[in-house]
């Protein structure tokens, strides 16, 4: 990424729209991170937490269904 | 499993005609959206309906949300039947649509795409700009982080500010 880019993200002008994202809310140094790798890769890596999301998803609905089963004891 | 990146290979080695939109082209772009399917805009000739059923059949797609114990018969007639489409696979959920609001079909989103090497293959995704026009069409709460996301990075990549 060029260093250009990297600074505006990192040191956002006040009334930009990169300060509007902060100010929102938005991780401003994930996509600095994220320009940093290859479209591929960035694919990838969204692949890798999508499947992290279900996995965490899927043992809370385990855990939700043992609490029930226990409750119902 | 979802591997939305083995999805856009096989459609791009297949040489389906089709444009990424969404949230995975927002990523592409360097986005920190994290998103579980791959919408695309497709082309609606025969020829490219046939191609994105071959990819797709193996994937076993069946419309998302649809009965589990219903039957589903996925060919490219079934492509022919509809515009868009939400599918779930093997390998996530994938959306074909046939248009995108605020910016047309398939030719008008090939114009405002940008050809991208994804290590050993090339897929046409979306502009910044022409997400912005999208999201913004659309009109819809759930996309205001992502719009957000999308004006900082045009902004980063401007020369001045």
């Amino acid at each position: 990424m060029s260093r250009k880019r990297e600074e505006k993200l990192l040191n956002p002008k006040p009334g930009s729209k990169i300060a509007e994202a902060q100010d929102y809310g938005i991780d401003l140094t994930q996509l600095i991170e994220n320009l940093r790798l290859s479209p591929s890769e960035r694919i990838k890596r969204n692949d890798d937490a999508a499947n992290s999301m279900v996995r965490f998803a899927e043992a809370m609905r385990a855990a939700k269904s043992e609490r029930r089963q226990e409750e119902k004891l | 499993m979802i591997n939305l990146f083995e999805v856009a290979r096989k459609l791009s080695e297949s040489e389906v005609e089709f444009v990424i939109v969404g949230g995975v082209a927002i990523r592409s772009h360097g986005g920190n959206y994290v998103t579980e399917d791959l919408d695309i805009c497709y082309s609606r000739t025969n020829e490219n309906l046939k191609r994105i059923a071959a990819v797709l059949g193996p994937l076993r797609p069946r419309p998302r949300g649809m009965e589990k114990s219903l039957p589903y018969v996925f060919d490219w007639t079934t492509l022919q039947h509809g515009t868009n489409f939400t599918f779930e696979t093997v390998m996530g959920d994938i959306d074909l649509l046939g248009e995108v609001k605020g910016l047309g079909s398939y030719l008008d989103l090939v114009s405002e795409s940008i050809v991208v090497d994804l290590d050993g293959f090339s897929a046409n995704i979306l502009s910044i700009p022409a997400l912005i026009v999208a999201k913004e069409a659309a009109g819809r709460p759930k996309d205001e982080a992502g719009l957000k996301v999308l004006y900082a990075l045009q902004e980063a990549e401007l020369d001045e500010f």
